[in-house]
């Protein structure tokens, strides 16, 4: 990965306070120069679309995998979302669907499966050997989609993950309108500095950064490696190496040098609460990462933190959005902002997700007066 | 007296829980057709009511995403609404006679009698519509416009270029005034006027050479500027046989003067209504639907206050009546100076908002970390008529509500030009019978901005910029697409 100091267009006021701190980088082990592709122990997985077309098999031999494994899928039938809210067979042929566009070069081959002739050979991103264990980690295991196929949709982006990685969900996807909307009125957040705090793939970074462009610039932290190494390779996929610095720690404490010169802090932070955990979907609760998920007691323990830290990160008329659980956390935040962090927050506002929970928690910090 | 009643269009939208919309309730003084008005200075009014259920109009950008927003509980009920057309009589009496009025159509009926234009020895009403000027050549208005001289730059001294522009002015103008029907009026009127009883009955005898007076002094101006246009083209072809360049370029130069002339005739002629020249009420009402509704009536009738300013229109506030916690139950303002309720006229009809809603197609449970799904399905449904588009085959939930915005958008498509084709069916005469009822605007604030004009498809990418009063570009191109495009006005 390469890393920002040698920044071009970093506009001049921001030099003022991001190239020190940038340069004090250099000599800081643990922050973002330790996260270079270089860094061998941390090379992130590739997407299983983006890998090479080494293996091959007949077209027989395919359609004999896909037979069987649709044949798994249809087996489960409901019995996953009766257990869990899991998915059932008619989502899992689409996954299954997905799968073979994802390993098959040549897509023409799909319409062609059922009536070529069977000696035909096709060019694969996986071996069929590998498909058969793939497709058994998915139904046996309950291994994610995302985590199988190594990358998600999100957006407009396809974005890798891996197991240590929390899978951006669809609902965050909004943070990145709300965030477009606010810039296209206000050129001073536009062209600010952002923050992503707990950044996992980089999904929310990367988005902010396509939306803020070249005069933009953001930080993205998490405490994990993994998710460094895997957020470094998708911001790299996308060309926003100049725009998005990573930087390894716990929610603020990377940022200290931009302290109060913040434009905007976006977060999803773990704010399911520690209870919950282990009646979560098999998905999620047996592979997602316990880190990216557990809030604590009340689920709440980081969002606290985050309004805190934002109360003083930010600049005056600096924007936060904060994913929460839902309606209940974020009348709670909102209480909490109204008495014991009065007078730092304007204009807070609760944004509910496309299916009416009431998902986000939205401020801007008071203006000096 | 004609008081138009839109309840019913109205009644679609009632239960629709996102929708904020907004309906133009007009009545005129005066009708268009002056078949019943006594004095020619009644009141113009308009009002324009607000829908019940809505979305919060939201100023802050967050707010804008009044889709993502919980529905408010709805308490839709008709008896509740005020009833605009009752209030409006009232109106009307206390203000009539504040109207002014620039059309000259109130002349003696002696005056025609002097009228120099006559062309018979005897003092006999015509119409001078058989009158064919044509210049010495034999070259008409009309040949001109049929030869398709190519018109240049206004900078390009060139005759025929100008004659060209001014001949296709002139044909504009013909077709907004219905020159056809023009032609035919004045013949009838003429005829009324020639009968030897007529002034037995001194008040419609009045009437009747008001009207003649009125359109035979538009008949002339249009008369008066192809004369002046074949003149000054015998002047250029007489300059050049006796090679005199002075001659033709005076010419010329009167020949410009008059192309520049003949944009501000043409759209003149869009306002050749015989009120359209007067001031004129412009009212907007907030149905029963609580707080939002009522801040929106309250965002659009600052729209029409600032769009009056901008125009120059003095504005006052005859009424208004303040919603409990924000925004207008009703409002009421005067706008004074030319032709107000001439642009005004163009905005009579439903506008609506914020009238499409998101949601997630299946959703359940919690949402958020709780679920890894790979289902992100989006179901869009335009509010106003209820048609939606699903799409889940995309892989990421921006992707399925992309396909589905592109499949709704279609549908939407689709059904207004079926409704544009029946509105077209039933066009007659009257402007308003075409607008009434039906909805002329929606103001798009999420998760697009646009505003769209639904008669002439003219829209905006900017909704703050139309609700601060830039309205002019709407009105122009409805007022254009509504007369030119009539067919054969002439």
């Amino acid at each position: 990965m390469k890393l920002n100091f040698t920044r071009v267009c970093c506009p001049s006021n921001f030099s003022t306070f991001i190239k020190p701190s940038l340069c004090t980088n250099l000599h800081r082990p643990l922050c973002s120069s330790s996260l270079s592709s270089s860094h061998t122990s941390l090379k992130p997985q590739i997407p299983l679309f983006l890998r090479p077309p080494m293996h091959s098999a007949t077209v027989s031999d395919l359609q004999k995998w896909h037979d069987w494994a649709k044949c798994l899928a249809s087996s489960v039938g409901t019995t996953f979302l009766d257990s869990d809210n899991g998915p059932d067979s008619s989502l899992l042929c689409r996954e299954l669907k997905w799968l073979v566009e994802d390993t098959i070069e040549d897509h023409s081959v799909l319409s062609q499966m059922s009536i070529e002739n069977g000696k035909r050979s096709v060019r694969l991103r996986a071996g069929v050997e590998d498909l058969y264990n793939m497709w058994k980690q998915r139904i046996e295991e309950r291994k994610p989609f995302q985590y199988i196929v190594g990358c998600e949709h999100w957006r407009d982006l396809v974005l890798s993950v891996q197991e240590g990685v929390l899978i951006p969900r669809p609902e965050t996807e909004l943070i990145v309108d709300l965030v477009a909307d606010v810039v296209s009125e206000n050129e001073d957040l536009r062209e600010g500095l952002w923050a992503d705090l707990g950044t996992g793939s980089g999904a929310l970074a990367v988005g902010i950064g396509r939306i803020l462009g070249s005069r933009g610039m953001v930080i993205a932290t998490d405490l994990n490696p993994i998710a460094l190494s895997v957020a470094a390779f998708n911001l790299q996929r996308y060309g926003l190496q100049d725009i998005i610095e990573l930087r390894q720690g716990s929610w603020f404490e990377p940022l200290k040098d931009v302290e109060g010169n913040i434009a905007g802090i976006v977060s999803n932070p773990p704010y399911i609460p520690s209870d919950n955990i282990s009646g979560l979907q098999a998905e999620v609760c047996r592979h997602e990462p316990k880190l990216a998920l557990d809030g604590g007691l009340t689920g709440m323990d980081y969002l606290f933190h985050l309004c805190n830290g934002a109360a003083s990160m930010l600049k005056p008329g600096g924007l936060f959005i904060f994913e929460t659980n839902g309606e209940q956390q974020c009348k709670c935040l909102i209480k909490y902002l109204e008495s014991d962090l009065r007078g730092s927050f304007c204009n807070v506002d609760i944004v509910s997700d496309f299916a009416g929970i009431q998902r986000f928690l939205i401020g801007f910090r008071q203006q000096q007066t | 007296m004609s008081f138009l009643a839109c309840r019913k269009s109205f009644g679609i939208y009632i239960n629709s829980i996102y929708n904020r919309r907004t309906s133009f309730l007009f009545s005129s003084g005066s009708p268009i057709s002056h078949t019943t008005t006594e004095t020619p200075s009644g009141p113009i009014r308009f009002s324009h009511s607000v829908s019940e259920n809505h979305m919060s109009p939201s100023r802050s950008p967050i707010n804008r995403h009044g889709s993502h927003q919980i529905p408010l509980p709805s308490t839709p009920s008709v008896s509740e609404k005020p009833i605009s057309t009752s209030g409006s009589p009232i109106f009307r009496r206390e203000f009539s006679g504040f109207c002014s009025r620039a059309i000259p159509s109130s002349k003696n009926p002696c005056q025609f009698h002097q009228n120099p234009s006559i062309l018979t020895p005897f003092q006999y009403f015509c119409t001078e519509a058989a009158v064919q000027h044509s210049t010495a050549d034999g070259l008409t208005v009309e040949g001109i416009v049929t030869s398709n001289w190519p018109i240049l730059d206004e900078t390009e001294s060139d005759w025929k270029s100008h004659a060209a522009a001014i001949a296709q002015s002139i044909h504009l103008i013909k077709k907004r005034l219905k020159w056809k029907k023009l032609v035919v009026r004045l013949d009838l009127l003429s005829m009324q006027l020639n009968k030897p009883d007529i002034w037995d009955d001194p008040v419609h005898a009045g009437k009747i050479s008001r009207e003649h007076g009125s359109l035979m002094g538009k008949m002339k101006a249009v008369r008066a500027f192809e004369r002046e246009l074949l003149e000054h083209i015998d002047m250029i072809n007489l300059a050049r046989e006796e090679n005199d360049p002075e001659m033709e370029s005076e010419s010329l130069k009167a020949l410009l003067r008059m192309r520049r002339n003949s944009k501000e005739k043409e759209l003149q002629a869009m306002l050749s209504g015989e009120q359209d020249s007067c001031s004129c009420y412009i009212e907007v009402q907030a149905g029963a639907g609580g707080t939002e509704s009522m801040d929106w009536a309250a965002m659009v009738m600052q729209m029409y206050k600032m769009w009056a300013q901008r125009r120059g229109y003095k504005v006052t506030v005859v009424d208004e009546m303040s919603g409990e916690i924000a925004g207008i139950k009703r409002a009421t303002i005067k706008v004074d100076g030319e032709y107000a309720f001439g642009y005004a006229k163009a905005e009579v009809g439903v506008h609506s908002d914020s009238d499409l809603r998101i949601e997630r197609f299946r959703a359940g449970g919690a949402g958020g970390q709780h679920v890894n799904t790979t289902e992100s399905a989006v179901r869009i449904v335009h509010i106003p008529t209820g048609i939606s588009a699903t799409c889940q085959n995309e892989r990421s939930q921006h992707q399925n509500k992309a396909s589905a915005m592109a499949v709704l958008q279609s549908r939407v498509d689709q059904l207004e030009m079926a409704r544009q084709a029946q509105m077209n069916a039933q066009h007659t005469q009257s402007l308003t019978d075409i607008t009434w009822g039906s909805q002329i605007r929606s103001y798009v604030l999420h998760p697009y901005r646009m505003v769209k004009d639904l008669r002439t498809s003219y829209e905006v990418s900017d909704p703050d910029s139309v609700l601060e009063g830039d309205l002019d570009g709407f009105i122009l191109s409805y007022l254009s697409a509504s007369l030119d495009k009539d067919e054969d006005g002439r």
